[in-house]
């Protein structure tokens, strides 16, 4: 009985014993040299700085300190060896980037929204998970594998994000747009950016399924809330969320959709009519919903819901298809 | 002159590439298709068929309701594994009356009479002939049952509603609703199982049912647990409950088997599938009357002869290992006799034993012939006089109180019993299995990922049991 006890206990050691060395060995910081590591946190100062001044701010140690969650000495020490390398300039407290540490930042920018773009078009990981993968992978492609990357991806504009994809010579086009709460009380706009940073409120905008592309209308703002209209279903954030949704005006050849909703909302015994996808459905599926026909036009009603809500069965062209609500989300339709 | 011409056209495509928009490749495509399909339809006529439509609906609305939809489902499923379980035994014994009661003695003395040397003798008839009609008459009769049975509500256009009310319950465990099918595909036999996943049309979900499809219990894994549960489950309870006690443990471990069906599906979509491409969309076909022969016809060439066929390819090979190396001997003892002694401690540990493991080991091409190696090998290392056919050769006993008798001479307990159910469900697939997980994913690392995966949890659930069973027994 006392062995039994001891072999349990160890088989439970072990397993925790296991967990620790994975999280430990895991990380890839550890299994880096220093060289790398010492590269990796260049590059993250660089972009770090980049952001900063993009957004008008003057970038202090403390702020690089508190962003990048290191020591202030170590980046100190880091940034110095930037200066002797020309990468960047100290004066006081402020650090500014070079043209040539610009560059350098741009690139590694480049690296992250080209990949981010490819794990939402090619891969199955979740949205939430891009910007941490990114993070990684910047750190890791030189000039010619993203340029293979950028051509085999169809030569993006934007990240799935909506942020512009900076080109090969480090020019980006800037966009132009307004943070939800300023935009417009009643005039149609598209969400054309999320920000994906803080983590927290992009993953509270995940949840609620806000995508880049929708139509929306703002309905009233005050000091604290947003309440809007998007594809049907009416939206309230405080305004610290709402601020990282960003808005602009639709351009000449594209039409409000009003009464859009989106498929999920349709009921049995009505019909509707598509008006078609949503920029959020990409690669694979897109193409398969394509394939099924679920076309600009076509008809579609509610066939049968499983015993468990979801999926339910439409009927399309005569035939009848399931979709989970993770897919008819994806869908826009007019009720007739 | 020339080569401001050039830089003022790049420009204007960069410019015009702004203007344009990033969506363009997609309203493209939307728009080929939206033209593709007006055409198609001016240029195809349908012809009407709202009548089937409707009569679709009501049975529909019957199969995939809240109250009827899981009752018809469990019910038909249960009249399929009833008449394959207990159609096959008469076919099997047939089988097995004619290819080893009759054919194996008379090969033996045909042999005898041409004067074969004795080791080839047995290399060919104890061992290959042995395994090969083995493995063909305990396998043939179940598949022929199961797969045409299967078919039939595949091609009436049942199957697809299955998946449809089940989808939900696989969606949260991060796989398809399709996998419902192939998991019962498996229950008849995992290398078909893992063929059938092609239904599956998303990358993702679709690695997810091969590498799962092992914890459905094959056919071949029935009799074995339904033997052992018998001998050390049942014989707990007094003689009147014991045939239900029996029955609802091997029910229990074939629930347990779904269980770890979902848990390991919701920790590979989580991890290591993570990344994979996974789309989901589910075609409803409309019903139509199943064609009775076809069905049976390509059932018995599609599955259940390529299937058998594979078995047969590994069966051969492992019948001649299973005869050699209760054969060759290391000095005083065989080699199997030397394996048994080396692993033993280990088995012990898992409360299994080291006739177990080398049986599990050097019988690996069909779960099928696990009990006849079980028990050539206990006899071979007890060196028990009068039972058995001889150094090698696989055999198993008319009488469950024999077989008990052996296993109990060899050691058996209880706890004994419920590992080696709980091990039968968890551990590597069937070479035949392996063989066509490689062929369908054409990767080394899923097929080791899927062959190791269960025996590490074979490993540590009999451990656990053991320990725990120690602990408080």
């Amino acid at each position: 009985m006392d062995q039994a006890l001891i072999n349990l206990l160890i088989f439970v050691a072990l397993i925790i014993l296991g967990w620790i060395s994975y999280k430990f060995f895991g990380s890839r910081e550890f299994l880096q040299g220093k060289l790398k590591r010492q590269k990796t946190l260049t590059e993250d100062i660089l972009k770090q700085l980049y952001h900063v001044e993009e957004s008008n701010r003057k970038p202090t140690l403390d702020h690089l300190a508190g962003a990048l969650q290191l020591k202030r000495k170590k980046i100190l020490l880091v940034v110095e060896q930037m200066t002797t390398s020309g990468l960047v300039s100290l004066n006081d407290n402020t650090i500014t980037l070079t043209d040539e540490g610009r560059l350098y930042a741009l690139r590694i920018v480049r690296v992250h929204r080209l990949w981010e773009k490819y794990l939402a078009e090619q891969t199955g990981h979740q949205p939430k998970d891009w910007h941490n993968l990114a993070e990684k992978m910047e750190h890791m492609l030189d000039e010619k594998e993203t340029q293979r990357l950028e051509s085999s991806l169809g030569n993006p504009m934007f990240d799935p994000h909506g942020d512009p994809i900076p080109n090969e010579s480090g020019e980006v086009n800037p966009v132009v747009w307004t943070p939800l709460p300023s935009y417009a009380i009643g005039s149609p706009g598209k969400i054309i950016h999320i920000e994906d940073e803080p983590e927290v409120i992009y993953r509270q905008l995940l949840d609620k399924k806000i995508f880049v592309g929708s139509h929306i209308k703002v309905l009233k703002t005050d000091n604290n809330e947003v309440s809007f209209v998007c594809e049907g279903v009416e939206h309230q954030f405080s305004t610290i969320v709402a601020a990282n949704i960003h808005v602009a005006e639709l351009s000449e050849n594209e039409m409000f959709e009003e009464h859009a909703v989106r498929l999920s909302a349709l009921e049995y015994g009505e019909t509707a009519e598509v008006i078609g996808l949503s920029e959020e459905c990409r690669g694979a599926s897109r193409r398969r919903l394509l394939d099924l026909g679920i076309l600009p036009g076509t008809s579609i009603e509610v066939d049968l819901k499983s015993p468990l809500k979801d999926p339910v069965a439409y009927r399309v062209r005569n035939t009848s298809i399931a979709l989970r609500k993770t897919m008819s989300d994806l869908i826009l339709i007019n009720k007739n | 002159m020339e080569k401001k011409d050039k830089n003022s056209i790049v420009d204007l495509a960069s410019e015009l590439r702004w203007k344009i928009g990033d969506n363009f490749h997609d309203k493209l495509t939307e728009s080929l298709y939206t033209d593709a399909s007006e055409i198609a339809s001016q240029a195809i006529e349908m012809p009407g068929n709202e009548r089937n439509y409707s009569l679709d609906r009501k049975i529909d609305r019957i199969v995939t309701s809240k109250r009827f939809g899981f009752p018809i489902m469990l019910g038909i499923l249960a009249l399929i594994l009833w008449l394959t379980i207990s159609g096959a035994n008469v076919p099997s014994g047939l089988l097995f009356t004619l290819l080893i009661e009759i054919t194996y003695p008379a090969l033996k003395s045909l042999s005898e009479s041409i004067g074969l040397i004795w080791w080839l003798d047995g290399l060919l008839i104890d061992g290959i002939y042995m395994a090969v009609a083995w493995v063909v008459s305990v396998m043939l009769p179940p598949m022929a049952i199961f797969f045409p049975l299967f078919t039939l509500l595949e091609d009436f256009g049942y199957l697809p509603r299955v998946a449809f009310n089940l989808d939900s319950l696989f969606r949260r465990a991060g796989a398809h609703g399709k996998q419902a099918l192939t998991m019962s595909m498996g229950w008849g036999c995992n290398a078909a199982g893992v063929v059938a996943t092609r239904i599956i049309d998303s990358p993702r979900e679709r690695l997810i049912a091969i590498i799962t499809n092992n914890f459905s219990l094959c056919n071949g894994r029935w009799p074995t647990q339904i033997l052992i549960a018998t001998i050390f489950i049942g014989s707990l309870v007094p003689s009147s409950f014991s045939g239900t006690v029996t029955s609802l443990s091997v029910i229990a471990i074939a629930l347990l088997g779904v269980g770890f069906m979902f848990l390991t599906s919701w920790l590979l979509s989580r991890t290591v599938l993570k990344g994979e491409v996974s789309t989901f969309t589910l075609e409803l076909p409309p019903y139509r009357p199943p064609r009775f022969w076809q069905t049976i016809y390509t059932s018995l060439i599609d599955r259940t002869l390529i299937v058998l066929w594979r078995a047969v390819l590994f069966a051969a090979p492992a019948g001649a290992v299973i005869w050699l190396v209760s054969n060759i001997h290391l000095g005083e003892i065989t080699l199997a006799n030397q394996l048994i002694e080396w692993i033993n401690p280990f088995g012990l540990f898992l409360g299994l034993n080291g006739v177990i493991l080398l049986a599990y080991i050097i019988a690996i091409p069909a779960n099928e012939i696990i009990i006849p190696t079980i028990l050539m090998l206990t006899v071979a290392n007890l060196k028990l006089a009068g039972i058995g056919a001889g150094e090698g050769v696989m055999f198993e006993l008319d009488s469950t109180l024999d077989t008990a008798n052996i296993l109990k001479a060899g050691g058996w307990t209880v706890l004994t019993g419920i590992n080696l159910m709980l091990f039968s469900l968890l551990h590597n697939p069937c070479s035949t299995t392996i063989y066509t997980i490689y062929k369908e994913t054409k990767s080394a690392k899923w097929t080791t990922v899927a062959s190791i995966l269960p025996v590490i949890m074979g490993f540590v659930v009999c451990f656990l049991v053991t320990q725990f069973w120690h602990l408080f027994a």
